[in-house]
């Protein structure tokens, strides 16, 4: 059944993979994870704000980020970003940021999109009462929000938080189409140069797999573990 | 202390609070009971700006509690308030509840807040169980460590919001207990209670409100002896059968 296959390719091409490849994907992982939600909880703040103007405007950032594929947004920043950074330098050429501060702010951007509606209902699963009980101790709602309601919504919305981020993770492998060498596109370039398509991609689909279900499987006991008891 | 002055409040079009006016003054204890939904609960929460009203005017220690330039987080700090549902912050320890305030409202160091903060709770009885979290306590300890809260920010008044109505029967004394002792030592409460036996026993004065009025404000032995109104009589009947 094997015949014709060289499953020894793997095994020679595992330092490309995991020192350049793998690296690659986790760092970027991690990166658009915090960013992503650092600025998804600041639009969800937004959302949630009695300012009309600051609702309205997170709420449109959030719809746009929603309904656009993600192979299009990382094109478009791809390609939009060197200009952008052109404009505020005042050069007068695009200046190319490279493919992977490029993915950085592709993803955090587009995340944050998709955590800020993770966190907007875990804002809202916090009873008025802990909102009342804030104010009426004197806090502000800057620390109202940071000290009460943030710390019991993060908490109670971490297992979806860390489920979002499964899928983030595996969404990054999209960075091979700006030619960025994430665990994917390594693969996928050893596969080319030595034509052992089947034998790579099957081993990057066997890497994906055990990774996301073992951290799935995390998340679910990580979920009873840290319920707040009320 | 407190002064109401023809406070109105609507949710939509819907008439909340019908020109209420009363007055709470220094030391002095003020039971607010009626019907649900007569607007209790709200005319309450509007003292400390937890509700917004519309018309009329509520200070508190002379401070404008509707006007936008006051400062709300400053005059909400020196305003204890106790809930119905006690409110700790379920994610803190019982000292950390104790001391969030202080440090964060009042600008106390932690060792100050700490330390204010434990003598109050030893005071309602409960220093044993500093450490533990809200959710490991019973819902009369609950309140009771709510109660020192609002203590440990040396408020000029307490606002109470049916603070036993939560509780099972048999905690709700070790509450009325911390309340009575402090309207014994000249705190400026006021309470919405459905506790007829703690109006009677510590209150001067009595609110009867109904369909969001304020019917009825007389002194407690006026108020239990005879009732003006018909509606605050029936009531009464209604609890005080046995």
């Amino acid at each position: 059944m094997f015949e014709g296959y060289d499953f020894e390719v793997i095994r020679t091409s595992l330092p490309y993979l995991f020192r350049d490849g793998m690296t690659f994907t986790v760092t970027l992982t991690l990166i658009a994870m915090s960013g992503g939600i650092v600025f998804g909880t600041l639009l969800a703040l937004m959302r949630l704000s009695p300012f009309r103007i600051l609702s309205m405007l997170a709420g449109g950032y959030v719809n746009l980020m929603r309904s656009v594929p993600l192979l299009l947004v990382i094109f478009w920043f791809f390609f939009l970003v060197p200009y952008i950074a052109a404009w505020l330098v005042g050069a007068d050429r695009p200046i190319p940021i490279g493919a992977f501060l490029s993915a950085a702010i592709t993803f955090t951007m587009f995340e944050a999109a998709y955590y800020c509606e993770i966190m907007r209902a875990g804002i809202q699963s916090i009873p008025r009462g802990q909102v009342w009980s804030g104010y009426a101790l004197g806090l502000t709602y800057r620390h109202t929000m940071v000290q009460v309601v943030l710390p019991q919504a993060f908490r109670n919305m971490l297992p979806v938080l860390l489920t979002q981020t499964i899928i983030l993770f595996q969404d990054t492998s999209l960075v091979y189409v700006i030619s960025a060498t994430d665990f994917f596109g390594a693969a996928a370039k050893i596969a080319n140069r030595d034509y052992r398509l089947v034998e790579m991609y099957t081993f990057v689909a066997v890497v994906y797999f055990v990774i996301s279900y073992s951290l799935s499987m995390l998340v679910r006991r990580l979920q009873d573990r840290i319920a707040i008891v009320r | 202390m407190i002064s109401i002055r023809n406070v109105s409040k609507w949710y939509g079009s819907f008439q909340v609070l019908i020109d209420c006016s009363t007055e709470v003054a220094k030391g002095e204890v003020v039971v607010v009971c009626g019907p649900s939904g007569s607007g209790k609960s709200t005319l309450i929460k509007c003292v400390n700006a937890l509700e917004p009203f519309q018309k009329g005017e509520i200070t508190v220690g002379g401070v404008s509690v509707g006007d936008p330039k006051t400062n709300l987080p400053k005059l909400r700090a020196r305003v204890g308030m106790v809930f119905q549902h006690f409110e700790l912050f379920p994610h803190m320890t019982v000292t950390q509840n104790l001391t969030l305030g202080q440090v964060k409202a009042l600008g106390r160091s932690q060792e100050e807040a700490r330390d204010k903060g434990l003598k109050l709770l030893d005071r309602v009885g409960l220093i044993d169980h500093k450490d533990k979290y809200p959710a490991q306590l019973s819902g009369g300890q609950q309140q009771r460590v709510a109660i020192a809260r609002a203590l440990s920010m040396d408020p000029l008044a307490m606002l109470f919001d049916e603070p036993t109505s939560a509780l099972d029967p048999e905690m709700i004394n070790e509450v009325l207990d911390v309340m009575v002792q402090l309207a014994k030592e000249g705190m400026t409460m006021m309470v919405v209670t459905h506790e007829m036996g703690f109006a009677r026993k510590v209150a001067h004065r009595v609110i009867f409100m109904d369909g969001g009025r304020i019917v009825e404000d007389a002194k407690t032995d006026a108020f239990f002896g005879t009732p003006r109104s018909e509606r605050a009589q029936q009531f009464l009947s209604k609890i005080l059968h046995h």
